[in-house]
């Protein structure tokens, strides 16, 4: 499998809003569209948890070739909170609970739009990986934050 | 905030997105992590708790 790729990002986006799937990049993928100069292997999804959008996102995922068994498909259709995707053109993990976020409607109210990509604001990015508080979230949170406090400066000027 | 970060923040401000995210994704190998086509958890404690009963610890998925 290669690394994810920007054409892929693109992909997830377009297909997502034909279908009308409702979800946020977060985690490290996210802050690297938001301008954070860093590296990660996968991109993360935080996708809003119902019914609907569950049936929409796995329309979306097989049009993308995500070859979803039925198994697999109401299981991301009734709500995991967890789903890692490594069986389709690129790895994807898919995120219904992030540690640290609330709900997924005050994470949508916060996001932020970088090329129409739906991005979480960096407040909900620090605030889940320093919930999950693993060792690599530990290790990466002190640039992270020094990230936020540049961007919340820079983006407050471009305003 | 440390002179080297923002000049890193700065230097990645001006590239635009795509240019970015080349530079950004890399894939490596990650051993169990890597090893399944699929995998689902009904809460992220139980994500979280196979991580670390499963992944190697040098991988970082550990909760500290």
């Amino acid at each position: 499998m290669a690394a994810f790729e920007y054409r892929q990002a693109q992909e997830i986006r377009d297909a997502f809003r034909r279908h009308g799937v409702r979800y946020l990049f977060i985690g490290k993928s996210g802050a690297i569209l938001l301008g954070f100069p860093d590296t990660t292997q996968d991109a993360d999804l935080f996708v809003e948890k119902s019914k609907e959008n569950g049936l929409a996102l796995v329309r979306a995922l097989r049009e993308l070739g995500f070859p979803l068994t039925e198994h697999q498909a109401g299981e991301i259709e009734w709500g995991k909170d967890f789903v890692q995707l490594k069986n389709g053109p690129f790895d994807l993990d898919l995120v219904f609970a992030p540690d640290g976020i609330e709900r997924f409607e005050d994470a949508w109210k916060r996001r932020v739009d970088i090329e129409g990509f739906p991005v979480c604001h960096i407040d909900d990015i620090l605030a889940s990986k320093a919930a999950a508080n693993r060792q690599k979230d530990r290790e990466s949170l002190p640039r992270l934050r020094s990230f936020r406090d540049y961007w919340l400066g820079k983006n407050r000027k471009t305003r | 905030m440390e002179k080297e970060w923002l000049e890193e923040f700065e230097a990645a401000a001006r590239r635009p997105l795509s240019l970015r995210m080349r530079y950004a994704f890399i894939k490596t190998y990650k051993p169990v992590l890597d090893d399944a086509p699929y995998r689902s958890f009904d809460t992220m404690e139980e994500y979280r708790r196979w991580c670390e009963e499963n992944l190697p610890d040098w991988l970082g998925y550990g909760r500290v």
